[in-house]
């Protein structure tokens, strides 16, 4: 589904990722780990499609398309969400009136019919409360005033509402307390747990895979992935720590 | 016509463009290109109609406005220019009107109307007007509000080219309310120049708006606001959104004369560069001879937030439509000033068309 090979990429003339090769087929789950600096954050950059960040080498494809080719709003369209690790605060714009717009912008790139206000809004409602969320947060302006947890959930409501086919979670679990954490391990499972979907969860720590238990774990190291296992290699990284386990 | 009109060496008058005013008066007339059908809003009130600064009876039903002359002066450069006949909007004690609207239409060349709105004690009016067409318009609008009166004015420019000067000389008396919102949403240049005294304690004061310029178009507002009287309150709430090479100004100012203690202001001047080539020029100016108030102000200029523009990007919205809604909730915060639902969401559908020319 998502394959990359020896992918280069730099922002501001430095070479962050240096050749790193991934494939997720669909139906998958694969966890990303590692260190502070090793380059998570700006792979989910980069495969979302960030102008600041330069691809320098090596390729990306996305269900057999070159993602790399895409601007970010078509690689949405294709059916990739990518989850932040710091949402961003919008003031002006509701999240309602952000969502439906990025929902039909998206269906009207895959030439399907727009959704009306009120399919929109049982949508959003009925995603809002899976997650947890207060109905009156869907009113408000993106993430203003949102604490940590709550826009967390709030990227777990997009996702529901988005509906992708592939997900690339960035510390989706930072600043979760368990309640938090639960709701967004249950909403990922529930969301994209699917024969026809995949997930890239890039985490630093092993709590949220408690919840979403991966397939294949890799470690990430000095922008490329240096070891794969099964879900418990996540469980010695966390007993042993990076140092030992990817060393 | 010979003009005597104000310099760039005039500190009030350095950003003007005074070139475009007068090749805009220089124009010549030709059949207008709209009707004032297609610009009245569908709001119950009275109706006037102006083309070429010339009050037309067959499209409008004036109600309880007069069009008469307006015998009052100004001293300002522009403003006096506005002589003759004009409208006059004069309430008695605790009267109410709301929904004026009062179109203008220019063809081209210079028209100049005077208007004069009276409220007695307690007295409410609402009005909105529009400016379409091209030409130079230039008006002077005085208003005065006796105790406790309330007035909600909203303008917007929405001529294709040309020039409108606006001049508003206001006296807002004790508990009495102003609230006085611009949009500058169409292609022309423009000056909205105002000057509010508060005469009385307790009074509120607002003027405020959105300029937006693209092209090499240069609009401005230029406004102060005189506290004369203890406890009062004023807002000017400014935002300027330049595209290419175009230039929007906004130069706001708060006096506190020295026994208006408890005078309550607050400034914000914002502004937004669409393209590094644009310009905007912001100054505000405090001059406070008391010693209880409290006066907020702010101005900023800056770009659209990229991170912000990424996150609505990767949801799927195309770079365009990203730029479109960052700004229209930018320019949100001065428009949303209006009070009666259906002109503000007019207004912001004028700001909304011109994004999605502009982006």
């Amino acid at each position: 589904m998502l394959k990359i090979e020896k992918l280069h990429a730099a922002i501001d003339g430095k070479e962050i990722l240096k050749g790193l090769d991934l494939e997720v087929k669909a139906g998958e789950v694969h966890a990303i780990m590692g260190p502070n600096g090793a380059g998570k954050s700006t792979l989910g950059y980069v495969l979302g499609g960030r102008p600041e960040y330069e691809v320098t080498g090596g390729s990306a494809t996305f269900r057999g398309e070159d993602l790399l080719d895409m601007e970010a709003h078509e690689r949405a369209a294709a059916g990739l969400f990518l989850g932040f690790q710091y949402p961003v605060e919008i003031p002006g714009i509701s999240n309602v009136q952000f969502l439906r717009e990025a929902l039909n912008s998206q269906r009207k790139a895959r030439g399907e019919a727009p959704l009306s206000g009120a399919e929109f809004l049982k949508l959003a409602r009925a995603q809002a409360d899976a997650l947890g969320m207060d109905q009156e947060m869907l009113k408000r302006p993106v993430n203003v005033g949102f604490s940590g947890g709550e826009k967390k959930r709030n990227e777990m409501v997009q996702m529901g509402i988005l509906d992708p086919k592939f997900a690339i979670l960035d510390e989706t679990d930072s600043g979760l307390d368990i309640d938090a954490l639960k709701a967004v391990g249950e909403g990922i499972n529930r969301i994209m747990r699917k024969p026809d979907k995949g997930v890239l969860l890039i985490t630093h720590y092993q709590r949220l895979l408690d919840y979403v238990e991966p397939d294949v774990v890799h470690v990430l190291a000095d922008g490329r992935i240096v070891k794969s296992g099964g879900p418990e290699l996540a469980v010695e990284l966390e007993r042993e720590g990076y140092g030992t386990v990817a060393a | 016509m010979t003009l005597d009109l104000p310099t760039k060496r005039q500190e009030a008058w350095k950003w003007s463009d005074m070139a475009a005013l007068e090749a805009a008066a220089q124009s010549e007339r030709a059949a207008p290109d709209v009707a004032p059908a297609d610009l009245f809003l569908d709001i119950d009130g009275p109706r006037l109609a102006f083309v070429d600064g010339v009050f037309d009876p067959t499209h409008s039903r004036p109600g309880p406005v007069n069009v008469t002359a307006i015998g009052e002066s100004s001293g300002h450069p522009l403003g006096k220019l506005a002589a003759g006949e004009g409208w006059l909007v004069r309430l008695e004690k605790g009267a109410a009107v709301t929904s004026i609207q009062i179109v203008h239409i220019g063809t081209g060349a210079d028209n100049h109307v005077p208007a004069r709105i009276e409220l007695a004690e307690d007295a409410t009016a609402s009005l909105v007007e529009t400016y379409a067409g091209t030409g130079w318009a230039n008006r002077l609008t005085q208003i005065s509000l006796a105790r406790g009166a309330r007035l909600m004015r909203s303008v917007r420019l929405l001529q294709k080219s040309g020039f409108v000067s606006i001049r508003d000389e206001a006296d807002v008396g004790e508990a009495a309310s102003l609230v006085s919102v611009f949009l500058g949403a169409g292609g022309m240049g423009s000056r909205i120049d105002g000057e509010i005294r508060t005469s009385g304690i307790g009074a509120y004061a607002e003027m405020g708006g959105a300029l937006l310029t693209e092209g090499d178009q240069r609009q401005e507002a230029a406004v102060v606001v005189d506290h004369a009287m203890p406890e009062g309150s004023s807002r000017q709430i400014w935002r300027a959104v330049a595209a290419d090479t175009s230039t929007a100004s906004l130069a706001a100012r708060v006096e506190v004369k020295r026994h208006a203690q408890q005078t309550d202001g607050e400034q914000s001047l914002r502004g937004l560069l669409l393209d590094r080539t644009a310009q905007v020029n912001l100054k505000p100016e405090l001059e406070i001879f008391a010693d209880d108030v409290k006066c907020a102000h702010g101005a900023t200029v800056g770009e659209l937030d990229q991170r912000a523009l990424f996150y609505l990007e990767s949801r799927g919205l195309t770079p365009a439509r990203a730029r479109a809604l960052m700004t229209r909730a930018f320019v949100a915060d001065a428009l949303d000033r209006i009070g009666e639902e259906a002109v503000r969401e007019a207004f912001a559908a004028d700001a909304s068309r011109w994004l999605e020319v502009a982006l």
